[in-house]
């Protein structure tokens, strides 16, 4: 694994963040959450971001997937600088180059597996059919292939994020974005998703970024960038030894 | 659930089918169960005003149908039976035909007896005649005696008393000649009376016979034979005996509203048609308008009519139509209204025409 | 993605139904009490529509609907008949009587006396014999509702005798008519008979029924009919309307019937706003989910609009196939009979229900807009 920093060849990172800030009001307080972050994600790696509860983590990762403006700030992904985009056009932008893997896999109850991996196909327009084809497909490779049928309370929670995992990357975007994939599972199982997150979801031109604060997959990591109190404290490959 | 495909879902499927198919026969429901409202022409012709009065300012009248003559009721001279019975309903008389006739014989007999009354006048006649003959005779004889006498010149030969004798006889005779004259002036008037009777009797016997006054047609009889006529009138109802009248032609007798009155243009033809046969209209040419204004009396409805209207009557001839109209008979008329004028003394009428 | 807004849909079976039950409940209460609401109001104006051939209906003014009305003198006929425009006029005469049955009871009736030459006024149909037997003496012909009143025993109303005003009435026919608003037993006869039947007062003709001539509007015809007569003269329309109106102004029916309506519509909102509303918040974490994927706004509310149009369609329908069963179902009954559904009444409680699921699904549909995708994440 590459852990230096980017080629050359690689002009554009896959997520530049340039000064971004964000506030929410709270009554007459203003909270500022996040302050000034600069970061770039590269595509390749699987980039953990790592921080306390309230540290800003969930806020960053809203705004550099294209789903919270920030106050301050300007965030491209993969180059295009998706705050100054219209509305319709930062929501097909998602639609497009952002894959989402939920904490809570978020998945339509009353439409089967294959269906529910077929949602983003779908939501571009596919055909339902074909693109539940390509949704079967996907979960095949996920090892899911004989549950593709089921409905989603049919599934076991390691089999229901496999197919959230299969609708993150149907589509095959350019950038995956994980929530606490492990939080709701034992050690062996959490190792076996960021394995197979490894394998499925990071490839050359597409970056990944996981939420997380289990220090049990820390080890698993091309970078871990720690947050705190709205700021970068640590970017490296390994988590630092205070933690 | 065999029948069915395998991934059929009563919720996404059926219902919306059965949805849809509900809806399409609530709106076929819907569709053929609108109520009829249109309107429809009436079954039956109603009376209308037609051709060039359709829709130019006119006026509509009830009439009835009546003989040109007027509808006559044959009365009765005589009180008496019906005895003879010489026309039916229908019948067309001429003038003077016989009728009827009530019972004669009370008269024949009376002609009988005043015609024996004659022959013994007669008879009176011949036997003062033969008196006479017979009392001129003996006068004649007497005379003659009287002369014999006087001219014997001798006394002896003819006494006194036999030329006394022979005077007396002649004067006798003289009178029984006069006696038998004045019989005779007495049984020739006695004659003439007699004669005057009869002939008093066959005039009688001439009015026991009821006869048409003027040509027409019979249009009611309510007599038969048997049955008793008085001369006051119909025996307690009011029917008349016989009704007649002119029917060639009918005239019919228009009444017009006296608020409408004013409008009718005299002198025109009026558009008649019979009620119930209103498709069969008619023109009807004017004969007069009668010189009163009446109260309503025909006849649209109920005998008890009772409305306070008064009512025009003109009189319009109809013209040969072959059984359509009949005497009695009611007709709607239609008659042209006098243009250019609004006669309506209380709604001044706007005729847009 | 309407797919999937479908299958959200029905997946929730519980709430589905709901749904379902409370859009047809509505649709039905709506519908089936508009619709009875017009037939009774309509009611008002069976016996003008009853008349099949009259264009223009002609009183004396101060009348006011078929059962209100003052007599005319009969030379208003032959006025009416100078009028130009008028094609023909024939004289009509409505009025109350009391009937002695058979049985001795007593019976309330409107007799009606029809011109004697062409039977204008008569209904379109008969139910048993024909119209021809008025030419017979001492006949009547009775309505077919009348006959389940007068003669509840069911036995044949024809040759049925009956003393109207002291004259003998002989029934020898039934027609096929809408009752009256009352129900009252109605007697068809001649004008002429009519006027023995009823008893008498010096004018006796209530109306006049006149036809237009071609190409002469009704409406224009009234207008001149009402300058050159002096009386009132209203177009069919017109009459039947005034019979609406009187039973709108006379009687609380508007009243009750717009509250139970007004019921429907708000249960209608009450049911399908609470559980659109929860379904709609059951689902949000998806709605949220479908967001941040990239699903936009107007997708979004086309999902809902699917959602709110097959729960509408299906309510919809099978309310109105309610009213529909209902109608159907009660058609044989004579209190019910000539009930229809007009066309409108459908539409209007489609609006309703329209106006219903808008409400319901922009309601539901404002929290799903205003759910921040962010808040998957959380």
């Amino acid at each position: 694994m590459s852990t230096g920093p980017a080629p050359e060849h690689e002009a554009i990172a896959a997520i530049s963040t340039r000064g971004v800030t964000r506030d929410f009001k709270a009554g007459q307080q203003t909270i500022t959450v996040l302050h000034g972050i600069d970061l770039d994600i590269r595509a390749g790696e699987l980039t953990y971001l790592v921080g306390e509860s309230g540290s800003g983590k969930t806020t960053l990762i809203s705004i550099m997937c294209g789903i919270l403006w920030p106050t301050q700030g300007e965030v491209k992904v993969f180059g295009t600088d998706i705050y100054s985009l219209t509305d319709t056009n930062l929501v097909e932008f998602r639609l497009q180059n952002i894959g989402f893997i939920f904490q809570q896999y978020n998945l339509i109850p009353s439409i089967d597996a294959a269906s529910n991996a077929a949602v983003p196909l779908i939501a571009q327009g596919m055909d339902r059919l074909e693109a539940r084809e390509r949704a079967v497909a996907m979960m095949e490779k996920l090892n899911i292939g004989d549950q593709v049928d089921k409905l989603p309370n049919q599934l076991s929670g390691g089999q229901q994020q496999r197919v959230a995992i299969s609708r993150a990357l149907v589509h095959e975007p350019r950038l995956v974005v994980c929530d606490e994939p492990t939080a709701a599972l034992d050690a062996g199982s959490g190792r076996r998703v960021m394995d197979l997150l490894r394998d499925v979801a990071v490839a050359e031109d597409r970056a990944c970024i996981i939420v997380t604060h289990d220090n049990r997959v820390f080890d698993l990591a091309d970078r871990i960038l720690v947050l705190e109190d709205g700021k970068i404290t640590h970017d490296g490959t390994d988590m630092p030894e205070d933690h | 659930m065999g029948l069915l495909p395998q991934d059929f879902s009563f919720a996404r499927k059926g219902l919306p089918i059965v949805a849809v198919v509900g809806l399409i026969v609530a709106a076929l429901f819907i569709w053929f169960g609108l109520p009829e409202r249109e309107l429809e022409e009436p079954e039956r012709e109603p009376p209308r005003a037609t051709g060039e009065l359709a829709n130019v300012p006119r006026v509509a009248g009830a009439g009835v149908v009546e003989p040109s003559s007027e509808t006559i009721s044959i009365g009765t001279a005589l009180a008496g039976l019906v005895t003879d019975l010489k026309v039916q309903p229908g019948d067309y008389v001429t003038k003077g035909q016989p009728l009827f006739a009530v019972d004669t014989r009370a008269i024949r007999s009376r002609i009988a007896e005043t015609g024996a009354g004659v022959g013994e006048a007669r008879a009176a006649i011949s036997e003062a005649q033969a008196a006479i003959a017979e009392a001129r005779a003996a006068e004649a004889t007497a005379a003659r005696q009287l002369a014999l006498y006087r001219n014997v010149e001798d006394p002896a030969a003819v006494s006194q008393a036999e030329v006394i004798r022979a005077e007396g006889e002649a004067s006798a005779a003289r009178e029984r000649r006069q006696t038998a004259e004045s019989r005779l002036a007495a049984a020739h008037a006695r004659l003439d009376s007699a004669q005057a009777q009869v002939a008093s009797a066959r005039t009688e016997l001439g009015r026991a016979t009821v006869r048409a006054p003027i040509a027409g047609e019979i249009l009611a009889v309510n007599i038969r034979p048997g049955e008793y006529l008085s001369t006051t009138g119909g025996g307690g109802n009011s029917q008349s005996f016989i009704e007649m009248g002119e029917t060639r032609p009918l005239h019919i007798r228009v009444d017009i509203d006296e608020e409408q009155a004013p409008r009718v243009a005299l002198g025109e033809p009026a558009t008649v048609s019979p009620r119930g046969a209103a498709d069969r209209q008619v023109k009807a040419r004017f004969v007069r308008a009668e010189p009163q204004v009446v109260p309503k009396r025909s006849l649209t409805n109920s005998a008890a009519e009772r409305v306070d209207v008064r009512v025009l009557q003109i009189i319009y001839e109809l013209p040969d139509s072959d059984g359509l109209f009949r005497v009695g008979q009611q007709v709607d008329a239609f008659i042209p209204a006098r243009r250019g004028r609004s006669t309506e003394p209380s709604q001044p009428a706007q005729l847009s025409e | 993605m309407l797919w999937i807004a479908i299958r959200m849909l029905t997946g929730d079976a519980q709430k589905f139904y709901g749904l379902v039950f409370g859009i047809a409940f509505s649709t039905l209460l709506i519908t089936q009490q508009l619709t009875i609401f017009v037939n009774l109001i309509e009611r008002g104006a069976s016996a003008v529509y009853n008349v099949p051939s009259a264009d223009v209906w002609v009183m004396d003014p101060v009348s006011r609907t078929t059962d209100v009305n003052f007599p005319m003198p009969a030379t208003a006929l032959d006025k009416v008949r100078s009028v130009p425009g008028v094609e023909w006029a024939v004289p009509h005469l409505r009025a109350g009587a009391s009937v002695r049955t058979g049985d001795g009871d007593l019976e309330g009736v409107s007799v009606i006396g029809v011109d004697d030459a062409t039977l204008i006024g008569m209904p379109r149909r008969m139910a048993a014999g024909s119209t021809d037997v008025l030419s017979r003496p001492d006949s009547v012909i009775i309505d077919d509702v009348g006959t389940t009143r007068m003669f509840e025993g069911g036995q044949d109303p024809i040759g049925q005798r009956l003393e109207l005003n002291d004259q003998r009435a002989v029934i020898r026919g039934v027609a096929d008519a809408i009752p009256s608003f009352t129900s009252q037993v109605t007697l068809y006869t001649k004008y002429s008979n009519a006027l023995n039947y009823v008893p008498g007062t010096r004018n006796r003709m209530s109306f006049v029924l006149v036809g237009s001539a071609d190409g002469i509007a009704p409406e224009v015809l009234t207008q001149r009919i009402e300058e050159e007569t002096g009386l009132r003269a209203r177009t069919r329309d017109q009459f039947a309307r005034d019979g609406v109106d009187f039973i709108i102004q006379n009687t609380g029916i508007p009243l009750n019937f717009g509250i139970t309506v007004l019921l429907g519509f708000i249960v209608g909102v009450a049911i399908v706003g609470l559980t659109f509303s929860l379904f709609i918040r059951d689902n949000i974490k998806q709605f949220g989910a479908l967001k941040a994927i990239g699903v936009t706004n107007s997708k979004i509310r086309g999902m809902v609009a699917a959602q709110a149009g097959l729960v509408g369609l299906i309510g919809y329908g099978l309310g109105v196939l309610g009213t529909v069963g209902f109608i159907w179902g009660f058609s044989s009954n004579p209190t019910f009979k000539g009930f229809y559904i007009p066309w409108q009444v459908p539409l209007i409680s489609l609006g309703a229900v329209t106006v219903i699921l808008a409400l319901t699904g922009w309601l539901a549909l404002r929290n799903v807009l205003k759910t921040e995708p962010a808040a998957v994440f959380r």
